[in-house]
């Protein structure tokens, strides 16, 4: 998709969550994670969720993402509110619009990397031929044109994070969310991740969100939301969005 | 489309195997099982499938083969008036004490008399010609082999049936009897070993029709006549599974097989559906990933299915091959062993139902699929 093409088609931010509240409760004990949060992410950027771990940062991708259900509040996505969709309907969204990298890779053993990627395709009611030239666009894309035949426990971890990258990638999702992509990685292919998803966002227009505690990140990120007990305590763009954002070419 | 539930099954075999084994030999027990059983009652229908007669005239209220009473001679006549039927011969049963010359002490023998000319209808599938030739002697019997040590004789020995001497002109084969032994001779010889004078008639008539498809149609034409005294008559199949159905139910083998059959089903459901559910949690997070990706639950469901279902094809398929196997060893070891079509697809149907409910209890676990607890 084309980044001109996705920010005319929504008009305001891509996702958009109004007054959320979420809490668990276990045995007596309930805990509020998020307490009328209300943020705005940006269409065609890399938006960094960052903060330590148990800030509600997951939680919030969860519900952004229509994982789950809010106690209060709204979450409108690509023009629907998502808390109105029942559970197939979220479903069908979630197929049409959106893709998850998970800190896990979740990839199945038995698959090569070309069929990982092809499965989720062959339930979008798109042809044969169309689902493997998508597939082997995406490999390429991650750079992996010359390991797509083969299987999880051939590929080194930073092979199974492109793979599960272009696993979402293929869908040709508008929203593409990604849970600690990086944690199980060393520097580089960390470095190799953050960039694969930042090129997402500019070239495809995509709205990428990524949470994360991987101070590393930040630089590569346009926008960082520092996260802290269940609220945002800064929201900045960085120096990388606009150096990169310009060499873009309209 | 990727095929994942196959693909999974081949590359994670070790996973499945334990499944694939219970299946298999749940299916490799019910199926000798039902050979078996048929096998063993179905000699107490040798008498019938094992004759070319199309159909049966006997005591009205027989309850198997082996429990009739004599009829009159003259019902031979009623049965030739009518057109469908090209032959009538008789058939006498006799219950007899065998004494032999080993130390057996006395043997039951099923004693069956019958036409011994060449166009005999009695036996005709079980008998050679050249051993029902030899029975026109008189006081000649044939015994089956798998008896001779039972009744102490050997090939041109004499012994006793009732007091009255015989001598054994012939062994064959696949005449086992259940409750007994079968001792075959011509009806003359019949007629001096029965010591009951009261019984002066046939036990049962047996006619052969010019068109055998028409059994059921003239067997019910030549009932309900009283004029020669009583009778009934039954088709071949219906009687041959009366008395099987009889023996069945009578010695309560066949709830002896019902109960041995529930049994297995639960115990093969029982691992068969613990080894998917395995499958299953252990891929649990790669179906959650796929349902956060949009794809449904229930296109989920149907790769769990899909496995369930090559899980009991497969065991399906190795029963099958050692199944055929044990049966041909059974066979020459003179074990009665009978399969029919009837009984494989029982055998079909409780192997893939077994499947099936395991495969419906493994698609629960994919409860846990839920693509939220990623994220934690």
């Amino acid at each position: 998709m084309h980044p001109a093409t996705a920010s005319q088609q929504i008009s305001g931010p891509a996702l958009f969550a109004e007054g959320i509240s979420k809490a668990f409760v276990s045995g007596q004990q309930r805990t509020q994670v998020l307490d009328g949060l209300t943020l705005g992410i940006e269409a065609g950027e890399l938006t960094l969720i960052s903060g330590p771990s148990g800030c509600g940062k997951s939680t919030l991708l969860a519900i952004l993402s229509g994982l789950q259900k809010v106690d209060s509040g709204r979450v409108h996505a690509l023009g629907s509110e998502l808390g109105q969709l029942d559970p197939r309907a979220l479903e069908r969204f979630r197929l049409q619009h959106t893709g998850f990298v998970f800190q896990g890779f979740n990839l199945f053993p038995a698959l090569s990397a070309f069929e990982q990627v092809e499965l989720p395709l062959n339930h979008m009611g798109l042809s044969r031929d169309e689902a493997r030239r998508r597939a082997r666009l995406s490999l390429e894309e991650v750079g992996l044109a010359h390991r797509m035949r083969l299987r999880p426990s051939e590929l080194s971890g930073g092979e199974k994070q492109r793979v599960a990258i272009a696993r979402a990638l293929a869908k040709e999702p508008e929203l593409l969310f990604a849970d600690e992509p990086t944690s199980a990685l060393d520097a580089a292919n960390g470095q190799m991740i953050i960039d694969i998803l930042h090129r997402i966002a500019h070239a495809h227009g995509t709205t990428v969100l990524c949470v994360s505690h991987d101070p590393r990140l930040v630089v590569h990120a346009d926008r960082v939301l520092a996260m802290e007990d269940g609220r945002i305590l800064s929201d900045r763009r960085t120096h990388a969005a606009v150096t990169q954002s310009k060499e873009i070419p309209s | 489309m990727v095929a994942l539930a196959r693909k999974t099954l081949i590359y994670e075999w070790r996973r499945f195997l334990p499944a694939m084994l219970a299946v298999g030999f749940a299916g490799l027990l019910q199926l000798l099982q039902i050979a078996l059983v048929l096998g063993i009652f179905g000699s107490t229908s040798l008498y019938i499938t094992g004759s070319s007669a199309d159909v049966w005239v006997g005591y009205p209220g027989t309850q198997s083969v082996g429990s009739g009473r004599t009829i009159s001679a003259d019902v031979e006549s009623r049965v030739l008036m009518d057109p469908a039927v090209q032959r009538v011969e008789p058939y006498i049963w006799v219950d007899g004490d065998w004494r032999g010359v080993g130390e057996t002490g006395g043997v039951s023998v099923f004693v069956s008399g019958i036409d011994p000319g060449a166009n005999g209808l009695m036996f005709s599938k079980a008998l050679p010609p050249s051993l029902r030739a030899r029975l026109v002697e008189p006081d000649a019997v044939v015994v089956d082999r798998s008896a001779l040590d039972q009744l102490g004789v050997d090939i041109g020995q004499t012994a006793t049936i009732n007091g009255h001497p015989v001598r054994v002109v012939g062994i064959s084969s696949g005449l086992r009897a259940l409750g007994g032994v079968n001792v075959l001779c011509s009806l003359d010889t019949a007629r001096r070993l029965n010591d009951d004078p009261a019984d002066n008639g046939p036990t049962y008539l047996v006619a052969k029709l010019r068109d055998p498809s028409k059994a059921g149609a003239v067997a019910a034409r030549l009932r309900g006549a009283t004029a020669f005294g009583p009778y009934t008559t039954w088709s071949a199949d219906d009687f041959a599974r009366l008395s099987v159905l009889y023996w069945l139910f009578d010695t309560g083998a066949g709830a002896g097989v019902l109960f041995l059959a529930g049994i297995v089903f639960l115990v093969g459901a029982a691992i068969t559906s613990q080894t998917l559910i395995a499958a299953v949690n252990g891929s649990v997070r790669e179906y959650a990933t796929l349902n956060a990706l949009g794809v449904g639950v229930a296109a989920l469901r149907r790769v769990v299915l899909e496995q369930a279902f090559w899980v009991g094809a497969l065991g399906l398929l190795g029963a099958s091959v050692l199944g055929l196997l044990l049966l041909m060893l059974a066979r020459s070891q003179d074990v009665p062993v009978v399969l029919n079509v009837p009984a494989a697809l029982a055998c079909i149907v409780l192997v893939m139902g077994l499947a099936a409910v395991s495969g419906l209890a493994a698609m629960r676990s994919l409860r846990r699929a839920d693509p939220a607890t990623l994220l934690r």
